[in-house]
């Protein structure tokens, strides 16, 4: 099912919107980890795990989810499809790969655990410093890095049929005639 | 009667990055093997946590999976 030309177009306009709101709110996160990482203030890096952890929460997996959703409503609603062309399936799977490490890493890993040491007002200074992680350096760096090639694969869109999207062309081919002598029944 | 052309193959970029994806794969899997583990603990700053015991707060919360 193809959408109709104007639902297509608010539905590619969320689609855009949220994926480069997406690899900004990452390069902001990488801003705070880089800072939180290499400050030798107590105050800074307190203020950098706990700004980190809100804005992953509250913008960085909004905007991935909305990210994944419209992208599939992107890919389904027209003649794209997922899984006909290389360059739609490989940002569908970078998608797919970056939700799943920032679920993982925001729920149960690293992030929880230093936004969880800035928090306690008990915990020293030194052992706030102590406990300073290159882990999210790491993370928002690679992510930047699959986003970006995300981003450019969106915009370039290399040529490439996978063998379905191939059969699925040739079956339409074949249905309007384009194959002399082959007239589907 | 005519047939539908050949499929041509899957082209030299997809392979590329196929490869590349596996590549990176295959380290961060040697990584954990190796490392044991993935967490603050392989990352801290300048190694500050290796071989030292962390602060009693934060071990209470139990060590990170990721």
């Amino acid at each position: 099912m193809t959408m109709a030309p104007r639902l297509r177009k608010v539905a590619l306009t969320a689609h855009i919107t949220s994926s480069v709101g997406w690899l900004g709110s990452v390069a902001g996160f990488l801003a705070l980890a880089v800072a939180g990482l290499a400050s030798q203030d107590p105050q800074t890096v307190r203020a950098a795990y706990l700004g980190m952890e809100l804005t992953g929460r509250y913008v960085i997996v909004p905007l991935n989810l909305a990210s994944l959703l419209t992208g599939l409503v992107q890919s389904l609603g027209t003649t794209w499809g997922l899984f006909r062309h290389y360059w739609v399936l490989a940002k569908f799977l970078i998608n797919v790969f970056a939700t799943i490490i920032l679920l993982t890493f925001m729920q149960r890993g690293t992030l929880g655990y230093l936004a969880g040491a800035a928090a306690d007002t008990t915990l020293s200074s030194t052992d706030l410093l102590r406990v300073r992680s290159l882990a999210p350096v790491l993370h928002a760096g690679a992510s930047l890095l699959l986003l970006l090639v995300a981003t450019t694969l969106g915009v370039y869109k290399p040529r490439g049929l996978t063998p379905y999207g191939w059969r699925k062309q040739h079956e339409l081919r074949a249905a309007r005639g384009e194959y002399p002598g082959r007239a589907d029944p | 009667m005519a047939d539908q052309p050949r499929y041509p193959g899957t082209p030299r970029w997809v392979k590329v990055f196929g490869i590349a994806a596996l590549v990176v794969i295959l380290l961060f899997v040697i990584l954990l093997l190796i490392g044991g583990g993935h967490g603050p603990g392989r990352h801290t700053s300048s190694g500050a946590l290796r071989g030292r015991t962390p602060p009693s707060s934060i071990l209470q919360r139990g060590a990170p999976q990721t």
